[in-house]
């Protein structure tokens, strides 16, 4: 395993009319760009070297019609059974309106382990708790779990598509919507494009607003964790206790933004915040969390459970080029705020944990938390209620990256005359999903929902 | 696990917090009589998310937190549609999402109801109709009722419920 590699985060395409461009985007490097020719539409793989690079480019397939040479998966992603063959959404003639019909359905060969005894177990689309679907298969020698393929898309909207030809003010509140468990994070990489296409610079007491209601989405997210993952290995008390947590951050998000989710809170709401209420939130919110580790810790059953359960190594993660929660459980210090001076500049430093397992996830999540109170006692000072507008925007093409509660959003976004003519939408998750199957070997199937929730990743972010 | 008892009894119960008004308590009293009288007491919802931002899913979570505690009046949400009365459909019904979701209406046994959650099944939030988009709901599935909201807060969907049961006396 090579640690120099460099992290593939992005790679994407883009219709320019007579021909085809796609997009890369390594780490630490600009984007570097492919010219790819209508006429023939091919280019070569990245999947051999980038395992991260396969659902890239099964997408560009499909949305563009390009093919890879080398690229050893080229089995349908976002066009499921009964999709039309040859229907190319994301090509600049095809209409967004267009109405689909069903085609005959077409099976979708999955990866499996053959063998005597091996058997499948097909789990999903529709699961059984209230949670997104998703379909999960397992490779199964009796419990145990010898391979995982994760398929997804079954939420497929077209929202990349249907933001083609809108301004950034009328992309807005679909960017808001494109995941709920991280609008706070979406909106504000869209901020952070509006700002750099009209060459302007947020003031500190608008951009602390904008990280504070982060950090508070982010809050919000790590203790419906903390209350979920425990319940997985059923220890529903936890789940009373950090859900109650859950709702109370959720009723402050309400409090400030006027929306219990923070939806198109970044661009809109001017009520003056009283910081005598989110102080005594804040400091109460201590109190739980420091309360609720040091129960838990105690709860030796549940760290049976947890610890060395569904590693995700540190190789693996980086191979993958993993990021947010996973990624900082498995030694990997990846995270947005590190390399933003707004963030360090107010001691901001990233938790770490090595061990790579359901208890690292869940540390992670404990330590998360703390470090976002922290941080928004700082932003509380320094925040006003300004919510931010959009300026006129220069044409061009712009990226952003936020640091959402699942991690590292990468936002990409061209500009014609006012308009969008491509937007790009990395989860956080698009990656990190494709890395969960590492996690499953060694591991019992009953243990999967563990896992997975563990991770705790975003399906309407993944599949757009 | 002392210490959790310990914490429990100085908390008391949250469900009864003075946050949630007469209005809420009257709305409590409301569904239980209509679940009563209409479900023998016991109403099971299927939820089922056909392309949502999830939420809507968030926010029926939240209905079972120590706030809301819906389990309590009756309502249960089970994990199959065969245990179910009432189907509870959140997000824009997607393409990929279509023969599933109708698959797992086959699957309720009658008499069913399908409730459409959020703006997104009926087309009315900002997430557009595109070729991915095969909603309304209304066209592929007999919606009953309709619960409004982006997402409807635990009190909306309580509300909502409400208004389900007080339809069925039409």
């Amino acid at each position: 395993m090579n640690e120099n590699k460099k992290r593939l985060i992005a790679r994407f395409a883009v219709d320019r009319g007579d021909r085809f461009e796609i997009l890369t985007r390594f780490e630490g490097e600009t984007i570097q760009r492919e010219r790819i020719e209508h006429q023939e539409a091919k280019a070569p793989s990245l999947m051999p070297r980038y395992p991260a690079a396969v659902w890239f480019e099964r997408k560009i397939m499909e949305d563009f019609g390009i093919r890879f040479e080398g690229a050893f998966d080229t089995r349908p992603l976002l066009h499921h059974e009964r999709w039309p063959e040859g229907v190319h959404p994301m090509r600049r003639d095809f209409d967004p309106d267009t109405v689909l019909e069903e085609a005959p359905y077409r099976p979708y060969r999955y990866a499996t382990v053959g063998g005597e005894g091996v058997f499948e177990v097909a789990v999903g689309p529709i699961h059984a708790g209230i949670i997104e679907p998703g379909h999960f298969h397992f490779s199964q020698a009796g419990e145990d779990m010898l391979h995982q393929e994760v398929r997804h898309f079954y939420k497929y909207r077209g929202i990349e598509k249907s933001c083609e030809g809108k301004s950034l003010t009328e992309a807005a509140p679909i960017v808001a919507r494109i995941s709920g468990n991280e609008s706070v994070a979406a909106q504000i990489a869209l901020a952070r494009i509006a700002e750099r296409a009209s060459d302007t610079q947020t003031p500190t007491p608008q951009r602390a607003r904008q990280a504070l209601l982060l950090e508070l989405e982010r809050i919000i997210h790590h203790w419906t964790d903390l209350g979920f993952i425990p319940n997985d290995a059923g220890f529903a008390a936890a789940l009373a206790y950090a859900s109650a947590r859950a709702e109370e951050a959720r009723r402050l998000m309400a409090a400030l933004t006027g929306h219990r989710f923070g939806f198109d809170a970044i661009f809109s709401g001017t009520e003056d915040w009283d910081k005598a209420t989110i102080n005594a939130w804040i400091e109460r919110n201590f109190e739980a969390i420091e309360w609720f580790e040091s129960w838990i810790t105690d709860i030796p059953s549940l760290w049976d459970r947890m610890d060395t359960t569904g590693i995700l190594k540190r190789a693996e993660a980086l191979r993958y080029g993993c990021v947010g929660v996973m990624a900082r459980a498995s030694g990997l210090e990846r995270d947005v705020r590190m390399s933003d001076p707004f963030y360090t500049e107010r001691g901001f430093a990233a938790a770490l944990e090595e061990s790579g397992d359901v208890a690292a996830r869940f540390k992670i999540r404990i330590a998360e938390i703390k470090a976002s109170l922290e941080l928004m006692r700082r932003f509380a000072e320094e925040a006003e209620a300004e919510p931010y507008r959009i300026a006129e925007p220069r044409d061009g093409a712009y990226d952003a990256f936020v640091e959402s509660s699942l991690g590292e959003l990468y936002l990409y976004m061209e500009l014609e005359a006012g308009k969008i003519t491509r937007l790009f939408f990395r989860d956080p998750s698009f990656v990190n999903w494709q890395a969960l199957p590492t996690l499953m070997p060694g591991n019992i199937i009953a243990d999967f929902p563990l896992i997975n929730k563990s991770c705790d990743l975003s399906y309407a972010g993944n599949d757009l | 696990m002392f210490r959790y008892w310990q914490r429990r009894f100085k908390t008391g119960v949250l469900t009864e917090n003075p946050q949630l008004d007469e209005r809420l308590s009257d709305l409590r009293k409301r569904l239980k009589k209509g679940i009563a009288k209409h479900f023998a007491g016991s109403l099971a919802i299927r939820m089922v998310d056909s392309g949502s931002c999830n939420a809507c899913e968030a926010e029926c979570n939240a209905l079972s937190n120590p706030y809301y505690d819906l389990e309590r009046l009756g309502i249960r949400f089970v994990a199959s549609p065969r245990h179910a009365d009432v189907m509870l459909l959140s997000g824009v019904l997607t393409f990929n999402m279509l023969p599933h979701v109708l698959d797992a209406w086959e699957q309720i046994p009658e008499p069913k109801w399908c409730i459409t959650l959020g703006d997104c099944p009926v087309l009315q939030s900002p997430i557009e109709r595109t070729f991915a988009v095969k909603g309304p709901a209304g066209e592929h599935l007999p919606v009953a009722y309709h619960i409004p909201g982006c997402p409807p807060s635990p009190e909306a969907i309580l509300e909502g419920l409400v208004g389900f049961l007080e339809s069925m006396e039409d």
